[in-house]
């Protein structure tokens, strides 16, 4: 079933002298869905972010948003957003409540700050001032204010970098419950298991470019019905790898870790072992799992999602 | 209308929280005014300052009629006082049996160290001299010593020379040299539409008022904005309906509210514990004020927008802050300045906002005319405004 | 001291060196502002240290014109400018064209003031009234009996009170140096964690803060020499200094302040505002302790504060060893010794308590 699209991203483009920090990408946020950008550092997941959300201008490329088309994100469409941006803070000498008070005078419609701190479980904070706040407090108090005026899209930049688990599950929870009342969100990460658990359609970029998108499940089954099996490559040399690459569909080294790809788990593990005897490769750290988003990306770019 | 009034709530509240701002934008100008007016306006106010000095008379012995009648004037002087109040005089003199050179000694030492304003010393032989009536050119009769870049010093001798001509009338009239009732009568006026001298702390006051004005837009503007744009919390609100101008509407509110806040005390401080009699409830002074928080404002703006960071942004504002201040004519006179100080004096807006605040109060004559007073400050406005528009960046960008 | 902390104290040194030449602020406000401050007061002062007086006179009758041109030329004033009239005199004395104006109608002498000149009038006033003495007894054809000697005792250097400020200044340049040293740069470092960074390493503690001692007792006393030497050029003022006194002084003094910046530091939990009481504190020694403006015309109990107030000792010091002022020796190390005290005393306090890791 077809949702409608919200938001249609056509050529964008952005640079920074010679860097093409945005290269030419396109894609298409449906209603009601849950897009992501998944990609290292660098890759040009913010500032593609921050284009959309109007505080930075594109070199090229339009922007097709709620049926309008816009070069640059204008005010009445602001109304309809919400944004939780990557890196930004609030005045550390309000408190909770004020700030959202604040936040929620900018937009023509938005719920009560007393509403928006019991969803984000905040309420017992609502009087301590902002620079009293931990890490994962702020951020929350930041998802309130993003979400203040119910908005159809929202916008999350990196929402989990640099969180505990405890936060980061919190987090997840509040997408999850977004996701349920039907509201749009596009959002950006380079952890894969967040890509994974909460995605609906995947884009992945890399140096400014799209180089695959789809439904999670999909791009890791572009990789064929295979098997990885991981092991520390303990200083082996490619050399030593060659005769491996006979007995699998791939072996690829990315940092300490090799990873091989194989469609017969049962005749791939036979020449590992006895690999492994002639060289006297220890195979440490051995698993052996499902394809995932990392490797889908490793496997497009010879790079790991996380350095 | 809601998110301008909310930027100013959170622009006065954020402010007062902050507690340094609050000591240099409310404590500091009342610091300052009250230090002032109690230093300077005591200054040729009876029983409120005291000298200390000294008295040797080297001609006790043979005991002139006019050295005795000097010592006593001068402890006439030092022992007469207002109820209440100091004398004007400590005396010291030598004590009995004290050797004199020894007393001069001392005491010139403490002239020399600043513990004392002055040594008179009456020379021994100006008996002879006296009794005469062409005084003698040669032996000096009154020697008074003091320090001559002791400002105190220098005002106790002046006194004392006023008493010592008065003496000196006095022996003359004795002589038969001099009639008093014939003397000239002396008048003292005050010209512009001005009665009298207006008490200092009248003169102090709007002084003051404008210097806390200029502190505000100068340091809390510039502070806001870039610390509030490098720490990305301005960011937060352009992913926001908010625009830059509702912004700026919403600060210039804040600002207002916090100036309203500071002549407030300012005012109360300066009426009630000082007793200014200055009255600021006249359109024209209101005006005044308001065109100085305005003024002040879009300078801060000015200085925000050729800041790369808050740090350098402070930093341009302590440079500013002096020489603004001083060379405005708010607090010392400006008379003597050599040429490129006095262009500074003319361009600077604190010149003509302090000067037009203190005519439309009535605390002396304006000094520029009215108009000049007004296009200056505006035109300072319009600059301002016209560069900050330009330059000033609203974000930290890549 | 060991060979390591002798190792560690090199190598802080030369950072620290670099820190603050590479700080364009901290560097500006260390040389700079005392310039700054020197000349414009030097400029705005210098008028009301050797004050002008220039007289505006407007006679309406001949008589006794040449006992008052000999009386007004004895008295003080610095020119004498005639005018038409009452009318154009006035408009002078309003436009500050000269200094204040006398109007002599054969009967009366009339002087007239601005009254927007409220600080300077007392001074016109003294003058006005010597003018009005003499005048009576030239008038009656007598003379002043009493011949009366004024003998400045001092230095040439002392009679300017411009003289006197500048030492005021440097001290408390020695004293912002000092104090910021420690409630401001190690407090900065504290809060930014740089500090712990340090702590867990085997640095000793005495290194580091040798090494910022060392640092800014460099800066502050080339800042000093500059000072003086652009006062000297551009004011012709003179000093003569006693270059050992002067150079405990000023050493002493930036050990001594970064004593007090130490009790700042250990007073005041949150490190960010230890920077902001130090700036409060300096702010009001600087108008309390006779640098500014002279402590005679204080209120007594002012006066009494600025006993307690090291920069008064400071400045008292520094006009001591250039020559400017007077005082009693003793008195002159006693301030230099409490001084060294006050900074060798708080040492050990400085190096346990506040070179600490910061407690979030």
């Amino acid at each position: 079933m077809e949702q409608p699209t919200l938001m249609q991203v056509t050529d964008l483009v952005k640079h920074y002298g010679d860097v093409r920090a945005v290269d030419g990408i396109s894609f298409a946020v449906a209603d009601g869905a849950v897009f992501t950008l998944l990609g290292p550092n660098g890759a040009g997941k913010t500032t593609t972010l921050e284009i959309l959300e109007g505080i930075r201008e594109p070199d090229g490329g339009t922007i097709e948003v709620f049926g309008q088309r816009l070069r640059r994100v204008d005010r009445p469409t602001k109304q309809r957003f919400g944004v939780l941006l990557q890196e930004g803070n609030f005045e550390p000498h309000l408190k909770v409540r004020e700030v959202l008070t604040l936040f929620s005078s900018f937009f023509d419609n938005a719920r009560s700050p007393k509403e928006m701190l019991e969803r984000v479980s905040l309420t017992e904070k609502a009087g301590a001032l902002v620079k009293n706040l931990s890490g994962g407090q702020k951020q929350r108090l930041a998802i309130a204010a993003a979400l203040i005026n119910d908005p159809e899209l929202v916008f999350l930049d990196e929402p989990t970098t640099g969180l505990d688990p405890q936060a980061r599950r919190n987090v997840w929870s509040v997408v999850s419950d977004l996701k349920s009342t039907g509201v749009a969100i596009i959002l950006t990460t380079h952890y894969m298991e967040e890509a994974e658990a909460l995605s609906d359609h995947v884009c992945i970029m890399d140096h400014g470019k799209l180089i695959a998108e789809g439904s999670p499940r999909e791009l890791t089954a572009s990789l064929g019905q295979e098997t990885m099996i991981e092991f520390a490559a303990n200083g082996t040399s490619n050399e030593d790898l060659a005769p491996l690459q006979q007995c699998c569909k791939a072996v690829r080294t990315a940092a300490d870790l090799i990873v091989v790809e194989t469609t017969d788990l049962v005749a791939t593990m036979e020449s590992l072992l006895a690999w492994s005897k002639i060289r006297g490769h220890e195979l440490a750290n051995m698993t052996v799992r499902q394809p995932n988003l990392e490797d889908v990306f490793l496997s497009l770019t010879g790079r790991r999602l996380r350095e | 209308m809601k998110d301008i009034l909310q930027i100013a709530r959170s622009h006065v509240v954020s402010a007062i929280r902050e507690r340094i701002t609050l000591f240099w934008f409310l404590i500091f100008p009342v610091f300052l005014l009250v230090i002032l007016a109690l230093i300077f306006g005591q200054v040729g106010e009876e029983g409120e300052i005291t000298f200390q000095i000294a008295l040797a008379n080297q001609d006790a012995v043979s005991s002139s009629f006019a050295s005795a009648m000097i010592e006593s004037a001068f402890v006439e002087v030092s022992s007469s006082a207002a109820p209440g109040k100091e004398p004007l005089f400590r005396l010291r003199r030598p004590g009995p049996g004290e050797d004199i050179e020894a007393f001069i000694e001392a005491q010139l030492l403490a002239v020399r160290r600043g513990r004392l304003a002055a040594l008179i010393i009456l020379d021994a032989g100006s008996g002879e001299s006296l009794t005469t009536d062409a005084p003698s050119e040669a032996a000096p009769a009154v020697e008074v010593h003091y320090s001559e870049g002791n400002a105190a010093s220098g005002m106790a001798v002046s006194i004392i020379d006023q008493i010592l001509a008065g003496i000196d009338r006095g022996m003359l009239t004795q002589a038969g040299a001099f009639d008093p009732g014939a003397s000239i009568p002396t008048h003292k006026a005050y010209v512009g539409s001005a009665e009298d001298e207006a008490p200092y702390v009248d003169f102090l006051l709007p002084g003051i008022v404008v210097m806390g004005f200029f502190m505000n837009g100068l340091f809390g503007i510039p502070g806001a904005i870039l610390f509030a744009r490098d720490q990305r919390v301005l960011r937060r609100y352009w992913v926001t309906p908010l625009t830059v101008p509702r912004f700026l509407a919403g600060i210039s509110l804040g600002h207002l509210a916090l100036c309203i806040l500071q002549f407030a005390l300012v005012f109360v401080v300066g009426r009630f514990a000082l007793g200014a009699t200055v009255n600021f409830a006249s359109l024209s002074a209101a005006l005044v004020l308001l065109l100085a928080a305005a003024t002040f404002m879009a300078f801060g703006f000015l200085i925000a927008s050729v800041s790369k960071t808050a740090n350098s942004g402070m930093a341009i504002a302590n440079i500013l802050n002096m020489p603004m201040m001083f060379l405005s004519g708010l607090f010392f006179p400006i008379a003597g300045l050599p040429g490129f100080l006095r262009v500074i004096v003319h361009v600077n807006p604190v010149s003509y906002l302090a000067d037009n605040l203190r005519a439309s109060l009535e605390v002396g004559a304006a000094t520029y005319a009215p108009l000049v007073s007004i296009l200056v400050p505006v035109a300072w406005i319009l600059v301002s405004s016209a560069v900050a528009a330009w330059r000033l960046k609203w974000d930290v960008g890549r | 001291m060991g060979c390591r902390t002798m190792r560690a104290f090199a190598a802080l040194l030369q950072t620290e060196m670099l820190i603050f030449l590479r700080d364009r602020i901290s560097l500006f406000f260390t040389f700079l502002f005392p310039l700054i401050f020197i000349l414009i007061f030097g400029f705005v002062m210098g008028d009301v240290d050797q004050p002008t007086a220039r007289l505006g006179l407007v006679s309406t009758t001949a008589e006794s014109q040449e006992a008052l041109a000999d009386v007004l030329a004895k008295s003080g004033v610095d020119s004498v400018r005639t005018f038409e009239g009452e009318l154009e005199l006035r408009e002078a004395v309003f436009m500050r064209d000269i200094d204040f104006g006398l109007l002599w109608n054969g009967t009366s002498l009339e002087f007239s003031y601005n009254p927007n000149r409220m600080q300077e009038n007392y001074a016109f006033e003294q003058i006005a009234a010597g003018i009005s003495d003499a005048f009576n007894l030239r008038a009656q054809g007598a003379s002043p009996m009493l011949p009366i000697e004024h003998i400045h005792v001092g230095t040439e250097a002392s009679t300017r009170w411009f003289n006197q400020m500048v030492p005021g200044v440097i001290a408390f340049s020695i004293l912002s140096s000092g104090l910021f040293a420690v409630s401001g740069h190690l407090t900065a470092m504290k809060e930014r964690r740089t500090l712990d960074r340090m702590i867990v390493t085997p640095m000793p503690p005495v290194a580091l803060l040798a090494a910022i001692a060392a640092v800014r007792l460099v800066i502050v006393y080339i800042s000093t020499l500059v000072t003086l030497g652009i006062s000297i050029l551009v004011f012709d003022l003179s000093f003569s200094i006693a270059w050992i006194p002067y150079t405990l002084l000023v050493c002493c003094s930036t050990i001594g302040m970064m004593g007090l910046g130490t009790v700042i530091a250990l007073v005041v939990r949150k490190p960010s505002s230890a920077g902001n009481v130090a700036n409060v504190m300096a702010m009001l020694m600087l108008f309390l302790s006779g640098v500014y403006f002279p402590i005679e015309f204080m209120p007594r109990f002012l006066r009494t504060i600025s006993w307690a107030l090291p920069l008064r000792h400071m400045a008292e010091a520094m006009r001591f060893t250039t020559g400017v002022a007077d005082m009693a020796v003793t008195r002159f190390w006693i301030v230099v010794a409490c001084l060294l005290g006050l900074g060798l005393g708080l040492f050990p306090v400085l190096a346990r308590y506040v070179v600490r890791p910061q407690r979030s």
